[in-house]
């Protein structure tokens, strides 16, 4: 098996075990978590693709809220502050990247003449 | 606001909001798909395939630029919140059209071969110790990972589960994702490219999300919220005098929390500045009907109790504040969301007639 | 802080009147800007090389000599009105395949191929119909072929896959087409390098490594950049083929 194939398998384990977890976490999980889900089914279609993505943050806060060791300061803690980190290192990325792709760009060397090296049988 | 989840709330607003971004979408689509090969003419055209890719391509980076501009413009300037408010349809509607780029790629590109064109994509270039022809498709196949985890985790229900924290923390993958579509395009169409339109189109939308943002954040800065003082375990607000009727005045806690502090017809109270539903800052709201509004998403709390009126079940903390001296002071412990708590008074508070 | 003389925007509630010109010129901004960007990029697009399959002159039919260098070449003995005797083409199969399968144990034989051309500019490559009827063995004698020795060269300008090239995808080159054409010659279809000036009469020449193998992995990873590169250069009917030595391969600067 090669690297690209053991990668497409983990990809497949990833979704397998994502599709199990969705599987639970839909029919039984999300009706003792959130009393908004209660008798609502269609939109749990839509849920499935976040599940499948992102099952072991789905199993931790089922956890969490499962046990009853939620924290409900936390949720009024805002990520704003971090937020200042992105907004000053995305400007300094974008521009180093298109100035690094743009020094790496190779414009067609038509004047560099074939030559030749040696005559034939030399 | 919830009661049920529905798959998705729909209102006038946001069925405009829909309406013209598709308007965008469809008509940046059917010009370049259908209108630019006459105007090209090209004697030996450019595959339909690869021109395909490129027009969903093109497009998912306008869109993602558009996009990353809304976030710090409201910032700059609150009129831009209306764009705020729906921005997640046109993520999700983002993240369709880079995925069609994709299959378009990997179809093309990718097929044919004697390989699964999945694993192709993953083998067919591997030269990563080299920039120029590195590839670059790496890039793409990573921002694209980031807009299917934003786009199949948009849904309220998401907010609530994970925490608006955590839910914000993961939708900052926005920004990772919009790094890599430049590295994507820098290292890709941006080599072979001879007519340099897309080329400035390019440079200056991802200039314009580098300026706007590295602006907002010089902005936010220097006229953040004020840090409170402390007096004997209580934090001090400001006068009564300072709050106008209906409007908040909101301080940096020293614990790090923002609290808001309200004047609802000469009453005073306290409630977490973050709102429940995505942590939007409820202090630059203003008070409709009775109720505290937030100028993210209209989600709206009683201000006393800091419950949403019924149907409704979200909830915010609630803070005991006093006046002293003439000064409003709030006990910076926050009582559990959804606390009654009793308003002050203004001594003497007379409406001022608008 | 908000106050209130500015406008709030409540989503599910009416739009403040004093918002609402706004907003109408955000919307028109916005549109404006994907109208704008989708015309201007879709109508400034390169465009691709002359070249392309030529399905518009039906299935082709030559006999001739196949050599393997060791990527199949048919030394045509027997053309049409279109391929004349002389001619020397590249065989590719259906999608990103050589034809090595079928050549295999064919060498210096003559044989019939059958399929759709491929042309940039002149007529370099055959597009062989599947199975039996793309290349059989056919009676006669194998005339001898000539190469001819050229020397040793220095050339510049960039790898390529030899279909993708002659039009089978446009554009056929670059680094954005860098691992479709790593795909195809993964696939054995023919490595070529496309010259910045020509070489007895020829911009392009097949590309092999020295010694009858085939190009090696090491010149992968330049596929698609402007590059230099020695080898021993022969002609082979009307094609050039160069035995390329990838240790010489060097990214020219610019």
């Amino acid at each position: 098996m090669n690297q690209a194939e053991l990668i497409l398998l983990l990809v497949k384990i990833w979704g397998g075990v994502g599709a199990c977890v969705a599987l639970g976490f839909l029919t039984f999980g999300i009706d003792r978590l959130d009393e908004d889900a209660r008798g609502a089914y269609v939109f749990r279609l839509l849920i499935i693709p976040g599940v499948l993505l992102i099952w072991p943050l789905v199993l931790w806060r089922w956890y969490v809220l499962a046990g009853g060791k939620d924290l409900w300061a936390r949720r009024y803690q805002p990520r704003r502050n971090s937020h200042r980190v992105f907004a000053l290192i995305m400007p300094v990325l974008i521009v180093g990247i298109i100035a690094v792709g743009w020094s790496v760009r190779q414009t067609w060397p038509v004047d560099v003449a074939p030559v030749q090296l040696s005559e034939p049988g030399q | 606001m919830s009661v049920k989840y529905i798959p998705v709330q729909w209102n006038r607003n946001k069925w405009f909001y829909d309406l013209v971004m598709l308007i965008g979408v469809v008509a940046f689509l059917v010009l370049f798909l259908f209108v630019s090969p006459d105007l090209l003419s090209h004697e030996f055209p450019i595959n339909p395939q690869v021109h395909n890719a490129r027009a969903f391509g093109a497009c998912a980076f306008v869109m993602l630029t558009v996009i990353l501009c809304i976030g710090p413009l409201a910032r700059i300037d609150t009129r831009f919140l209306p764009l705020l408010y729906n921005r997640r349809h046109f993520g999700v509607m983002t993240t369709f059209v880079a995925i069609t780029h994709a299959s378009y790629i990997l179809n093309w590109y990718f097929s044919f071969s004697k390989s699964d064109k999945f694993s192709a994509l993953l083998f067919a270039n591997t030269s990563y110790t080299q920039l120029a022809g590195f590839p670059f498709e790496a890039f793409g196949i990573f921002a694209l990972i980031c807009l299917l985890i934003l786009a199949a985790t948009s849904h309220d229900f998401w907010l609530k589960f994970l925490t608006p924290p955590v839910w914000k923390s993961l939708h900052a993958l926005i920004y990772v994702a919009y790094i890599a579509v430049v590295a994507h395009i820098s290292l890709g169409i941006l080599q072979d490219q001879q007519n340099h339109v897309f080329t400035l189109i390019f440079i200056g939308g991802a200039l314009a999300v580098a300026v706007l943002h590295a602006y907002a954040a010089w902005l936010d800065w220097r006229g953040g919220d004020e840090v409170a003082t402390q007096s004997e375990g209580w934090v001090e607000i400001c006068g009564p005098a300072d709050i106008k009727n209906g409007f908040a005045r909101i301080k940096l806690m020293p614990n790090g929390d923002r609290v808001a502090v309200f004047n609802q017809d000469g009453k005073l109270s306290a409630i977490s500045n973050a709102c429940a539903h995505q942590n939007g800052p409820l202090g630059e709201g203003r008070v409709i009907s009775c109720l505290v509004t937030c100028p993210w998403h209209g989600f709206q709390y009683d201000v006393t109790n800091g419950r949403s009126p019924a149907p409704f079940t979200e909830m915010v903390p609630t803070y005991n504040l006093r006046l002293t001296d003439g000064m409003i002071q709030v006990d910076p412990e926050a009582n559990p969301p959804g606390t009654y708590v009793e308003p002050v008074a203004i001594p003497g508070w007379k409406e001022v007639p608008a | 802080m908000s106050n209130q003389d500015k406008p709030f925007f409540v989503g599910y509630l009416d739009i403040p009147g004093s918002l609402r010109r706004f907003l109408v010129l955000a919307c028109l901004v916005g549109t404006g800007i994907f109208v704008a960007t989708g015309l201007l990029i879709g109508s400034t697009q390169d465009e691709p090389a002359a070249s392309g399959f030529r399905f518009d002159y039906g299935r082709q039919t030559v006999t001739g000599v196949i050599e393997l260098t060791p990527y199949p070449l048919l030394r045509v003995t027997q053309g049409n009105d279109l391929i004349k005797p002389g001619k020397t083409l590249m065989l590719s199969g259906q999608g990103k395949f050589g034809v090595d399968a079928q050549a295999m144990g064919l060498e210096g034989g003559l044989v019939e191929v059958t399929g759709i051309i491929l042309q940039r500019g002149t007529i370099d490559m055959m597009q062989l119909a599947g199975g039996r009827r793309g290349m059989k063995m056919v009676d006669g004698d194998a005339p001898d072929m000539e190469t001819e020795p050229l020397g040793r060269w220095k050339v510049a300008g960039e790898i390529c896959d030899g279909k993708c090239l002659n039009g089978a995808m446009r554009p056929g080159r670059g680094l954005a087409h860098k691992a479709c054409a790593a795909l195809c010659l993964v696939g054995d279809v023919p490595p070529v390098f496309v010259s910045t000036q020509p070489i007895e009469g020829s911009d392009f020449m097949l590309i092999t490594g020295p010694d009858g193998t085939r190009l090696p992995k090491a010149a992968y990873d330049h596929i698609g950049q402007f590059v230099s590169a020695e080898g021993d250069l022969e002609r082979r009917g009307d094609m050039l083929v160069l035995k390329l030595d990838a240790e010489t391969i060097e990214v020219i600067d610019g």
